[in-house]
C-alpha cells in the first residue's frame, strides 16, 4: 500500500472518451473522483472501481484505476468479494439510483451491516438514463415518463435514510453545482475507514426534470455546514436526510465518529488467529463434521 | 473568497504565483473547449464543434503568452500553484454544453466563460496585496473584456436561431 503526494487529478483520467450526453452532470462527478483521488495519494493500480450498468456506470472505464463494469445491480456484491480478496485495494464502487436502489436495492443493506472499507458513490438523476428515460426508484411521485405516461403513483426510496438506518458509518450528498464541495466530500468519503456513501444528484439533461438541472440546483442548494450541522450528530442527520427531494442539502449528513471495525479487518483478524491453531492443509476440517 | 479555487492565499501570492495561475486557468479553459469540441463532434454537431475548437487555439495563445511572460521574468523556478487548486475559473462548466445546440448557444457558452473569468479576477483584485499582482489581474481583466467584445461581435453577425429547437424534432423515447 503506498501513497504518492505527487499524483494529481490527471494521472487518474483514461484515454477512453466518456460517451455521455454534453452535458450530463457524470461528466463533472468524474472530474470530481479524479481531484479526490488525487488528494487520497493512491496510485492507479491500487485502486478497483465497480460498478454496474447504465450510463453513470460507465464511470470506472474513465479513470485509470482497475475497472469492472458489471452487472445491472450487482456492483456492490463484486466489490465486496474484490475487497475481501485483496484488503489493500482502494475499492470504489459507483453506479445510478436504478442501479443501487431498484434491481441492487437488496444489497445494500447488507454491504452496509458488513461495513466492508468501500466507497460507494451514486449518481442519483431520479431516471433511468441509459435506456431512455424510465420511472427510477427516486423518481419524485407524479412524474410522467414512458413507464408512467399519467404520472407515478409511488413514493420515492430516500437513498440517504435508507443508507443512515441500516448504520452507514458516512453518508453525505452532492452535486456537480459544486464542483469543490463534491470533489472534498468523496475524498472524505474515501477517507473514512469503513463503508462510506455519497449520494450525488447528478442531472440527467436528457430524460431529467428541469428542476434537477444545474442551474437549478446551484439555486437551491444549501450546505449542510451552514445550517450548522455537526456530522457527529446521527439523529440531526436523519432528520436533515428527511428532507430528501425537498430540500438539496450538501456536505456530510453524518460520520460516526468511533468508527467501529471493518469487515476486511475483522476478517484478517480471524484469519491471523486461525492460521495459528490450524495448519493450512488441514484447513477444510474446520468445515467437516466429525 | 470564490469556492472555484482551493488551498490559494491571495493575499500571499507571488507575482511568479499568480501568473502560474493565470497559466493554468488558460489551460483548464483550453482542455475544456477540447472536450466539449469532442463530445459534439460525437454527437454530430458540428458547427459549436468548430467553434469550440476555435476557442481551444484562441485558450493555448493566451496560455503561450503568459508562459512565456513567465519565462523571461522567472526561468525555471519551481510553481507552488496546482491544478487541482482551481474549478472552472474561465473553463465552462460541463452543463453548458448540449447536443445539437446551434452556433449561437456556443458562442453564449464562450461569453458566459470570459464573464466569469472577469468576475474572478475582479473577485480576487481586494484580496491581494502584491500590487504587481493585483496589476497582473487588472490586466487579465481587461483582456476578459476583450474576449467578451470579441465575442459578442461574432454573435452580433450572427441570424437569429430558427424558433423550431432540436427537440421538437426528436423521437419520443419508448418503453423498453
Ligand atoms: C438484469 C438487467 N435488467 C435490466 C437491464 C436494463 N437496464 C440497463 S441500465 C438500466 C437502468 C439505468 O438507470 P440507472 O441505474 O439509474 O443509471 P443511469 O443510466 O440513469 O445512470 C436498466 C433497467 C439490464 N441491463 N440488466
Ligand atoms: S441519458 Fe441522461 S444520464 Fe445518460 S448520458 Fe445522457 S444525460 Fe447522462
Amino acid at each position: 500500500m503506498t501513497t504518492n503526494p505527487l499524483l494529481v487529478a490527471k494521472d487518474f483520467k483514461s484515454d477512453l472518451k466518456p460517451i455521455w450526453c454534453p452535458g450530463c452532470g457524470d461528466f463533472g462527478v468524474v472530474q470530481a473522483i479524479y481531484r479526490a483521488l488525487a488528494g487520497v495519494g493512491r496510485p492507479p493500480h491500487e485502486i478497483a472501481f465497480v460498478s454496474g450498468i447504465g450510463c453513470s456506470s460507465r464511470i470506472p472505464g474513465y479513470t485509470t484505476a482497475y475497472g469492472f463494469n458489471s452487472v445491472h445491480g450487482r456492483s456492490l456484491p463484486i466489490a465486496q468479494g474484490i475487497k475481501m480478496a485483496n484488503p489493500d485495494l482502494l475499492v470504489l464502487c459507483a453506479g445510478g439510483d436504478g442501479d443501487g436502489f431498484s434491481i441492487g436495492g437488496g444489497h445494500v443493506a447488507h454491504a452496509v451491516r458488513r461495513n466492508p472499507d468501500i466507497t460507494y458513490i451514486v449518481m442519483d438523476n431520479q431516471i433511468y438514463g441509459l435506456t431512455k428515460g424510465q420511472l427510477s426508484p427516486t423518481s419524485p411521485c407524479g412524474l410522467k415518463t414512458v413507464t408512467s405516461t399519467y404520472g407515478s403513483f409511488e413514493q420515492p426510496v430516500n437513498p440517504l435514510l435508507y443508507l443512515l438506518s441500516y448504520g452507514a458509518g458516512f453518508v453525505a450528498q452532492a452535486t456537480p453545482a459544486d464542483m469543490a464541495g463534491m470533489a472534498s466530500v468523496i475524498e472524505e468519503a474515501i477517507r473514512y475507514p469503513g463503508f462510506s456513501f455519497v449520494n450525488i444528484q447528478s442531472p440527467c439533461v436528457t430524460y431529467g426534470q428541469e428542476t434537477q438541472q444545474v442551474k437549478a440546483h446551484r439555486s437551491q442548494m444549501k450546505s449542510l455546514a451552514s445550517v450548522g450541522h455537526d456530522p457527529a450528530n446521527r439523529m440531526g442527520a436523519f432528520e436533515l436526510a428527511s428532507h430528501y427531494g425537498e430540500e438539496l442539502y450538501t456536505g456530510v449528513f453524518y460520520r460516526n465518529p468511533t468508527p467501529p471495525p471493518t469487515y476486511d479487518a475483522l476478517f484478517r483478524g480471524r484469519q491471523a488467529e486461525l492460521a495459528t491453531k490450524v495448519p493450512r492443509d488441514r484447513i477444510l476440517d474446520m468445515f467437516v463434521q466429525r | 473568497m470564490t469556492t472555484n479555487v482551493q488551498g490559494i492565499d491571495f493575499s500571499k501570492l507571488s507575482l511568479r504565483d499568480a501568473l502560474d495561475l493565470a497559466i493554468l486557468v488558460e489551460e483548464e479553459a483550453k482542455e475544456r473547449y477540447e472536450e466539449l469540441a469532442e463530445q459534439l463532434e460525437q454527437h454530430r454537431t458540428p458547427e459549436a464543434a468548430k467553434f469550440f475548437r476555435f476557442m481551444v487555439e484562441n485558450e493555448a495563445k493566451h496560455r503561450a503568452d503568459l508562459a512565456e511572460r513567465r519565462r523571461v521574468l522567472y526561468g525555471r523556478e519551481p510553481s507552488t500553484v496546482t491544478r487541482d487548486m482551481i474549478f472552472d475559473i474561465e473553463a465552462p462548466e460541463y452543463d453548458e454544453a448540449r447536443a445539437f445546440m446551434s452556433l449561437r448557444q456556443a458562442l453564449e457558452v464562450a461569453l458566459r466563460a470570459e464573464q466569469k473569468a472577469h468576475a474572478f479576477f475582479v473577485g480576487a483584485m481586494p484580496s491581494a496585496s502584491d500590487p504587481a499582482v493585483r496589476a497582473l489581474f487588472d490586466s487579465l481583466r481587461l483582456d476578459e473584456i476583450e474576449h467578451q467584445n470579441l465575442v459578442q461581435a461574432q454573435l452580433d453577425k450572427l441570424p437569429p436561431d430558427p424558433v423550431a429547437k432540436p427537440e421538437d424534432y426528436g423521437d419520443e423515447p419508448v418503453s423498453q
